[in-house]
């Protein structure tokens, strides 16, 4: 019942799910905003990618191309649009003069959560 | 686990998401983040409505919700000074009463309803199939969803349309400090440059 | 250095896009999720992107607020009148039926597509004439604080804001 396709697809999209983890875990525990970001974004990148492709795998192996082009114009999109968001919020946060934490900030306070 | 079983653990995870983001819209206290959060809010909203099957709502809610909803509240936080509201966080007791006893009222009076999806809930027999059976006989459009909007309950549809009009006519009257009609012809007649062009 | 690149790029590539789509969604309601409501609000962002890019002026400039006012009425009374026309034409009000004569369910199909229309159109407009009086207010009063150079893309950042 378990053939390869389902592994595989099954394979990506939890690897997927594992990294929009690691993004919303670095979100929280990273001490900076232009840190957070870049935590942030992988989630927009390389999670959305996974997800995608274990999503296009069965029903490229069922011969259904035109889904899979359809979550190829989805990722296309979400490629596009995602820099946007993260120009927008870096924009933002520099010219409300928000400083990044650098190291001896962070060694003279306790680190961590900001 | 069958496909129903996961169905239904995906519509137990993200209610529990709704919850926790309505807890987080009431107690915070910065305005931007509540902005933010009734954005994720209606993005929770537009997936459990794909669960349920009504694409049409979700596609409405995604796009208004998340969408336009949250550009127009920004826009509005731009107007006022959106820096974190003082307000002391008192616990009041006759409030709290209402709304426990309003909600136990709510929940007590669902017992009674049929479960989601029973084959022989009230509408399922009557009001379903008539719009199943008659939309491809009397209009022959596949999508049933937008046939019963569209004719079938058209005039509800206008009434609609026209809440949608009264509320753009009431943000023009309200904040008419950009004069939209007659702008060419007040600059005309009072001969300078004003600030507002048309 | 031009202000704002990437969203500036991004956008002339997003925005045709975007438009189309509001337009393939309205048209395609009878064959797909759709409609007039979501493709108002689709077509409406479009417009609302370009303005938070380019400047409140620019986008006045391209979509007048006299002409976006004239299609806020302009969808309703698309709507009534359909209803109307099916009166004058012999059946109760808004019975698309009568819009064919030879062929009722034609005749629903043209009355769909129209109100649809109708629709769309108000919801567009007034989801843009909402936002113009907003950014309008914002201009008038950053112009009104400070006497210096008009800032157009200063609203974008206003709105983004301060996240902490």
């Amino acid at each position: 019942m378990m053939d390869w396709t389902v592994i595989a697809s099954g394979v990506l999209v939890i690897s997927g799910a594992l990294l929009t983890i690691v993004g919303a875990y670095g979100t929280l525990r990273l001490p900076d905003i232009y840190t957070r970001l870049h935590a942030a974004s992988i989630t927009d990148t390389l999670a959305t990618f996974l997800v995608l492709a274990g999503l296009a795998v069965p029903s490229l192996v069922a011969g259904e191309w035109l889904i899979a082009i359809k979550l190829l114009f989805v990722l296309i999109f979400l490629w596009f649009t995602s820099p946007i968001a993260s120009y927008s919020i870096g924009h933002a946060a520099f010219f409300a003069a928000q400083k990044p934490k650098l190291d001896h900030d962070l060694t003279d306070a306790e680190g961590g959560t900001a | 686990m069958s496909v129903g079983e996961w169905e239904a653990l995906i519509n137990v995870v993200l209610l529990g998401l709704l919850l926790v983001v309505t807890f987080g819209i009431i107690r915070l206290r910065n305005l931007f983040g509540v902005v933010m959060l009734a954005g994720i809010y209606s993005l929770l909203m537009a997936m459990v409505f794909t669960l349920l099957d009504a694409v049409d709502v979700a596609f409405t809610e995604a796009a208004v919700g998340a969408g336009v909803s949250t550009i127009l509240s920004l826009g509005t936080l731009a107007l006022i000074d959106s820096r974190r509201e003082k307000i002391p966080f008192r616990f009041q007791f006759t409030p709290m009463l209402v709304a426990l006893v309003t909600g136990a009222v709510l929940l007590w009076g669902m017992q009674d309803m049929p479960a989601v999806g029973t084959a022989d809930a009230p509408n399922q027999v009557h009001v379903a199939p008539y719009y199943i059976e008659r939309t491809p006989v009397e209009i022959d459009v596949p999508n049933i969803v937008t046939a019963v909007l569209a004719s079938y309950r058209g005039f509800d549809t206008l009434g609609e349309v026209t809440v949608i009009f009264t509320a753009g006519i009431g943000v023009m009257m309200l904040l008419s400090s950009m004069p939209v009609i007659g702008a060419r012809r007040r600059r005309r007649r009072n001969g300078d440059d004003q600030e507002n062009d048309t | 250095m031009i202000e704002h690149l990437v969203p500036r790029i991004l956008a002339k590539l997003l925005i045709p896009f975007i438009l189309l789509f509001g337009l393939y969604v309205q048209f395609h309601g009878d064959f797909g999720p759709g409609g007039g409501f979501q493709a108002g609000v689709i077509f409406a962002a479009g417009i609302i992107l370009y303005a938070l890019i380019y400047g409140l002026d620019r986008a006045r400039r391209v979509i007048t607020p006299g002409l976006v006012a004239f299609l806020v009425a302009l969808g309703l009374l698309i709507y009534a009148g359909v209803g109307v026309a099916t009166l004058l034409l012999g059946a109760e009000f808004l019975n698309y039926g009568a819009l064919d004569s030879h062929d009722p369910v034609h005749g629903q199909h043209l009355g769909i597509l129209i109100i649809e229309f109708g629709v769309g159109t108000t919801v567009a407009a007034v989801m843009i004439t909402i936002f113009y009086q907003f950014a309008g207010r914002l201009q008038i009063t950053r112009e009104l604080e400070s006497d210096e150079t008009d800032d157009e893309d200063g609203e974008e950042e206003e709105m983004t804001g301060s996240p902490q």
